[in-house]
Formats: C-alpha cells, sequence, structure tokens
C-alpha cells in the first residue's frame, strides 16, 4: 500500500506546473479567485478555455478519440490538483463535464461529429435543463413535454435553476415525450437550441445578489428530432449517468484544502484588534484546524476512489459520499471565511462582477468583500446536483442496504 | 410566576403588526432601494407609533419602556421581517441620546441618527482609539455605521483623555465624509471619517449598559426571525410535494423540523431569563441565540430547496439579517469565549 505518484506522474505534475505557471494571466487568476457564485462567468472561463483547448488538455473526461487527452485517472486528479493549487478558473463544466460526456458516451457518430468540436472550440454554451417547479429533489416528475410532429419535436414546460441560461445557446434537458407510462420510462433526453422564439430566459437572483440562475419556458419550441439523445423513453438512465459524473466526477479536495490555506494566509494578516493578528484566535485557529483535517481525510477518500477508478472498477454510488462530503465541507469553509473578517465580513456588494475595473469598492479587502456572497451562495451546495437529503438516501439504500 | 405579554406589550406587539402588514419581499425591496436604505415617511410612521419614544425616559419625554417592552417590539419586528432599523437608528441612538437636546428630532422621527462604534482593523472592540476628540473636535474613522447612508446625527464613540466617550456630530456637516456600502440584511452602512468635526458631548449615557441593553434586543429581534422561518418553513414542508406527497410526511424532515423547533423554543427561553433575571450575561445569551437561530435559518433554506437561495423570498432575507446581528457587538464564538473566561 502506498499513496505516492508513479515517477511517469510526477514528471507530468512537473509539465502541469509549468504550463500552469506559463499560462495563467493576471486576469484570469484575479476572475477566478473574485467570483463568489458558483460557476466563473464567461468572459473569463472562455479565455482559460481557449488556451486549454489549444494544449488538447480541456476535455479531460473525454474519451481520446472523441478529444480527450487520453489521461489515466491519476493524471487527471493531478491536473484538478494543481489547477486548485494555482487558482485556476473553473470551466463551462455543463458542457463540458455533463452534456459533454453523455454524448461521448450515448451520441450517434453524427451527434458527436457535431457537438463534440463545438463545446472545445466553446462556439457552443451549453446549459442544463433538468429541474422543474414541480420536480426538483423527485426529479422523475418532470412535466416538460416534448410532442414528435414529423421530424421534429414541439416542446412546452418549464425549467427551472437553469444555470447561465442567460450565456447559452444551447440546453440539454429532461423532457417527458410518453405521459401514459410509469414516470421514469417517459423521459427523453433531448438537446433545444436556446437562440428560437419559443424559448425565454428569465432571471432569478439570489439572496447573494448573484444572477447565475434562470427560469426557462417553452413555448411550441422546436428541436430537430435527430437532437434525441440515445432512444425515447432512455432519458432517465442518462440522466443517472450524468448525475454521477456531476456527483463524482471531479476531484473536490484539493480545492477545498487551497481554500483553506488562503483562509490561513488571511488570518495572518487580519487584525483581532486586541492581540496581533486573527490566526491567533482560538476560534478560528481551531476551525481551521479541523477543517483541514476532514479536508485532508477527504483527499485520501477521493483518492481510493480513483484507485479503484485507475483499476478499471465502477465508481457507483460511493460518489454520493462525495458529494455529501464536499458540500458541507465547503459551506463550513465559507462560513468560516465570514467569520474571520468580523464586521467587514457582513458587506454585501450588489454588483458584479467583484473583479477588473467594474468591481465596486470594498470595505477592508478584496477578500472580505467575497466571503458573504460565497458563504450565501454555497448555501445551495446541499441543494443542487440532488440534495443531502437525496444523498443521504442513496447512501443508506444503495451502499449500506437499508 | 408568569410569562404571558401584559396589556401594553399585547398592544406594542399588535402595533408592530398593523405597522408591518402588507410589507412583502417588494415592499421591502421598494424601501431598501431608496437613498439610504431608509424609507423616511415609514420611518416618520414608526416614530409616531411611539416606537421610538418608548426606549426614551420619560423625564426626556420618551414613554420609559421597559426592557421588556421593548424586547418585544423588538422580537415582533424580527417576526414581521420588518426593514426598518428600529434597533440601530431607534433604539441604540434613543438610549444614548439620554439627556441629549437632540432626542427630541430623534423620537419624533424628524432626524434619523446612527451609532459610529466600529473602527478599522480594531474587529469586535468598543474602546474608541482611531476616532479622537480634542477641544469640541472630532478625527479619524469609522466604519460599519449601520443605516449611516441615511443618518442626519451621528452619535460617536471617541477617545478623549484616554477614555471612550460618546459625541453628536451633525452628518451634514462638510467636515464629514460618508462613503455608504451595502451589506448583508440589504441595508446601507457606512465608512465615516471626521476631519476636525465639530461636535457636542461627552454624552452623559453609559456606554457598556446601552450595549448590553442593544445585545439583548438584538437577540429578541433573531428570536422573532427564528419563529418566523420556522413557521414559514413548516408551512412549505405541508405543502411543498415530491414523490407524490407533501416531504413534511417524510421521517428526515420531520425530525430536523423537531430540532429547529426545540432550538426555537430555547432561544425564546434564553431572551426571557436575560430579561427576567438580574445580571444574566446579555452578551453570552446573545451568542446561544445567535448559534441557534442561524442554525434555525439555514435549514429554512435548506427544507426549502432552490425556491430558498432566491431572493424573492424571504427566507433568505431572514437568514442575513440574523448573520448581520449575529455579529453586532461581538460573534457568538468570541461573547462565549469572553463568557467561559469570566466564569
Amino acid at each position: 500500500m502506498d499513496m505516492d505518484f508513479s515517477p511517469e506522474d510526477l514528471a507530468f505534475q512537473k509539465e502541469v506546473r509549468a504550463f500552469l505557471d506559463d499560462k495563467l494571466n493576471a486576469r484570469l487568476r484575479e476572475g477566478a479567485a473574485n467570483t463568489p457564485s458558483v460557476f466563473t462567468e464567461p468572459d473569463i472561463t472562455r479565455e482559460w478555455q481557449a488556451i486549454l483547448a489549444e494544449k488538447g488538455w480541456l476535455a479531460t473526461s473525454w474519451p481520446v478519440e472523441d478529444g480527450g487527452p487520453g489521461w489515466t485517472p491519476t493524471q487527471k486528479y493531478i491536473f484538478e490538483k494543481e489547477c486548485a493549487i494555482a487558482g485556476a478558473p473553473s470551466l463551462p463544466i455543463l458542457g463540458l463535464r455533463l452534456v459533454g460526456p453523455v454524448i461521448c458516451r450515448f451520441g450517434t457518430p453524427e451527434q458527436k461529429a457535431r457537438f463534440l468540436p463545438r463545446i472545445i472550440s466553446g462556439e457552443d454554451y451549453w446549459c442544463q435543463g433538468y429541474s422543474e417547479p414541480g420536480a426538483g429533489s423527485d426529479l422523475a416528475a418532470v412535466k416538460t413535454r416534448a410532442e414528435r410532429v414529423g421530424d421534429k419535436y414541439i416542446v412546452n414546460g418549464s425549467k427551472i435553476w437553469t444555470t447561465h441560461a442567460h450565456h447559452a445557446n444551447w440546453i440539454f434537458a429532461l423532457v417527458r415525450t410518453d405521459p401514459s407510462v410509469q414516470k421514469q420510462r417517459g423521459i427523453s433526453f433531448l438537446l433545444i437550441p436556446m437562440e428560437q422564439p419559443g424559448v425565454s430566459v428569465s432571471p432569478i437572483v439570489t439572496m447573494a445578489n448573484d444572477h447565475e440562475v434562470n427560469a426557462t419556458f417553452f413555448d411550441n419550441a422546436e428541436t430537430p428530432a435527430d437532437n434525441l439523445i440515445g432512444e425515447e423513453g432512455q432519458g432517465w438512465t442518462i440522466a443517472k449517468f450524468l448525475l454521477e459524473n456531476e456527483r463524482g466526477g471531479s476531484c473536490a479536495a484539493p480545492a477545498l484544502l487551497a481554500k483553506l490555506d488562503r483562509i490561513e494566509r488571511w488570518a495572518r494578516e487580519e487584525a483581532s484588534g486586541t492581540n496581533g493578528s486573527m490566526i491567533h484566535d482560538p476560534n478560528i485557529s481551531q476551525r481551521l484546524a479541523r477543517l483541514r483535517l476532514e479536508a485532508q481525510a477527504f483527499e485520501v477518500t477521493e483518492l481510493r476512489i480513483l484507485a479503484e477508478l485507475a483499476k478499471g472498477r465502477p465508481a457507483g454510488p460511493q460518489t454520493s459520499l462525495v458529494k455529501l462530503t464536499s458540500s458541507n465541507l465547503r459551506q463550513q469553509i465559507d462560513e468560516l471565511a465570514v467569520d474571520l473578517f468580523g464586521y467587514d465580513g457582513l458587506q454585501l456588494p450588489v454588483t458584479r462582477p467583484l473583479y477588473g475595473n467594474e468591481a465596486p469598492e470594498f470595505v477592508g479587502s478584496r477578500a472580505a468583500q467575497l466571503s458573504m456572497p460565497a458563504y450565501l451562495n454555497g448555501r445551495a451546495y446541499t441543494i443542487f446536483g440532488g440534495s443531502d437529503e437525496v444523498q443521504k438516501t442513496i447512501i443508506a439504500k444503495q451502499v449500506l442496504g437499508l | 410566576m408568569n410569562f404571558d405579554l401584559d396589556e401594553n406589550q399585547e398592544l406594542f406587539k399588535a402595533a408592530v403588526e398593523r405597522f408591518c402588514q402588507g410589507q412583502d419581499v417588494a415592499a421591502r425591496r421598494a424601501a431598501r432601494a431608496l437613498p439610504g436604505g431608509i424609507d423616511r415617511a415609514r420611518w416618520q410612521e414608526l416614530a409616531e407609533l411611539g416606537l421610538i419614544g418608548l426606549a426614551a425616559g420619560e423625564d426626556d419625554g420618551g414613554m420609559g419602556g421597559s426592557h421588556g417592552d421593548l424586547a418585544v417590539v423588538a422580537q415582533a419586528l424580527g417576526h414581521a421581517q420588518a426593514v426598518e432599523p428600529w434597533l440601530e437608528c431607534g433604539f441604540l441612538p434613543a438610549r444614548l441620546l439620554a439627556g441629549s437636546a437632540h432626542l427630541e428630532s430623534v423620537i419624533s422621527g424628524e432626524k434619523i441618527a446612527a451609532f459610529a462604534f466600529a473602527e478599522p482593523g480594531r474587529r469586535f472592540v468598543l474602546e474608541a482609539s482611531g476616532v479622537k476628540a480634542k477641544g469640541g473636535k472630532l478625527s479619524g474613522t469609522k466604519q460599519f455605521v449601520l443605516g449611516g447612508g441615511a443618518a442626519d446625527l451621528f452619535v460617536v464613540t471617541a477617545e478623549e483623555d484616554g477614555k471612550t466617550v460618546l459625541h453628536v456630530v451633525d452628518a451634514k456637516a462638510p467636515e464629514v465624509e460618508v462613503r455608504p456600502y451595502p451589506v448583508a440584511d440589504g441595508g446601507v452602512a457606512a465608512i465615516v471619517t471626521f476631519h476636525n468635526a465639530a461636535a457636542e458631548g461627552p454624552l452623559a449615557a453609559a456606554l457598556p449598559a446601552a450595549i448590553d441593553e442593544a445585545r439583548l434586543m438584538a437577540a429578541a429581534e433573531m428570536v422573532g426571525l427564528a419563529q418566523r422561518l420556522f413557521a414559514d418553513t413548516l408551512e412549505y414542508i405541508k405543502t411543498r410535494e415530491q414523490f407524490g406527497q407533501p416531504i413534511g410526511r417524510f421521517q428526515v424532515l420531520q425530525h430536523r423540523m423537531v430540532d429547529a423547533y426545540a432550538r426555537v423554543e430555547s432561544v425564546q427561553s434564553a431572551v426571557l431569563r436575560a430579561l427576567l433575571q438580574p445580571g444574566a450575561p446579555m452578551a453570552a445569551i446573545k451568542a446561544h441565540v445567535a448559534e441557534n437561530a442561524i442554525w434555525v435559518a439555514h435549514q429554512a433554506v435548506q427544507l426549502h430547496g432552490g425556491m430558498g437561495m432566491s431572493d424573492e423570498l424571504g427566507v433568505g432575507h431572514g437568514l442575513k439579517r440574523i448573520v448581520l446581528l449575529s455579529k453586532l457587538f461581538g460573534d457568538p464564538a468570541s461573547d462565549i469565549l469572553d463568557y467561559a473566561r469570566a466564569a
């Protein structure tokens, strides 16, 4: 038993570090660091995406034949970890990590040829149409109707929490193609162009004052029938594949540990008002220590899953544990940051972005200004992508056999 | 033994409820969008109901309300999720301006006063050092001045001859520089810099006592907020259906709500203890209330799901107000540590 990287992996790590050092410019670093919402905005991610695409390091979870770099799970992990340490921006994951792998796995050769290159080039920006007002945790209750008429589908209904729908030109959606059968069996996975009269998007501003999510409405929207992924009625199987990818497909611990390192730096700079810096504050330093121990243990949990994947064994339902642990850790880390900054942690900017020339003035520091919106946005971690309660039910049933 | 509200307290509670009737998310947002974040007509109305004067002594032209009377008002304002900063710009100035000629215009609602106590780099320390008073003039910078964007007057803590004293400064004086910024509860705070600004003082009010009273009022407001979030969440899980039934039918959520119920009862009891037991540790009680109220608010967001994240619902507003109050004059961690050390 060991946790060491092979000499090849270490060489790869060195290559990644040199690349990040070279390519991550100040604008990208600032944009990544100063984004309190869950997803980085396209003005930052597009630039980073183009740099990675040129290097061939973009679609890391795709098969080689579809444009992936052909990395082992360990290499993927090293890349994610180095990106987190370097403070690289996140990527438009809705295309790259969610619908991309679905098209690789379930798409026809024609669909792959049409959609995959445009995800990599950034020509298409995707959003996800899963939840509906009446179908949140109970995703199989989706009502949005897609009716086959000749060589196209006519779509009616609405989706909610559609992240970045206001930036997207495509949506992948769970739609009901057959209302007459058992609810999971009547669902299909459909790709729908956003730029048409039948699709409208209305913003939902969060309590953090961020506009990240939307409500998306379909009123006789159309999409060609060959934009159906898989077969009619196969949507639920595809959705589960995608959600397991979303829940466990990425490496969360390195980013959490990097955030804790940043908080430690801020604590050293933050005045306690009485006794030097906040790093000596017993509450802050103990919470920092506890969270670090938990995040370090979590990193090994992720590495254990990684080792299974590297041996070709499937990840399965323990990805729910990854989602559960990482969301709770993130929330505690974000709370710690708010608490670190005292009164400065209570400022809540009303405009975005918080980077570049348009950023509003901060009180104390930019890190302090970011802490409250990050904490408020972070309350969504235990809600989206399957709530904590849903994850626990999955673990209870599928892992514990209860 | 009797924990019922008395006749007057029932009237104060009813007055607050009437005042807040129809103040939905849209109305609250409209008020917040006004310059300085305060609707002056509503503020005037609040004053005319006697709710600011309640905090001032009868000798000063106020109504001389008891701590119990005032806590009833604070809790009712919390329960109604009122946006009017009664605690910051009503209660506190009314206490701090005791015996001052400025009190009358504050009680009448004609002028809005804000309390400037926090200093950059000094966290929760209440002793002033960044703002100094000398020969009737103030110099230095305060921050986190709640209501500072709308204020006509500042009540300022300042160092004078090695002691922390209170002065009053005209907010519109040219030597006073006000930089407003938005804070978590949707209100407007300010960084205020005094450039040798004319000040009246020192005031007679005892600062530590007034701060402890404000902690009690903050705790009472958090109790009202927690009760409101609890009630709204209970209603929501009874009506929100998933998997073919109200989500309140799921045992995991039932037990979560029982935990929330226990915490709501605990914080109500804690505030009653603070009111009824002489010498109760206000900062520590406020910390207990804050920690439990934050837990309840987090669950309110969680159980509302995505809707709980939206600014269209009062749930997030409640969480944000609780978080702000939880740190006013000290956060739970620092207050509990002080309490442990004092024991």
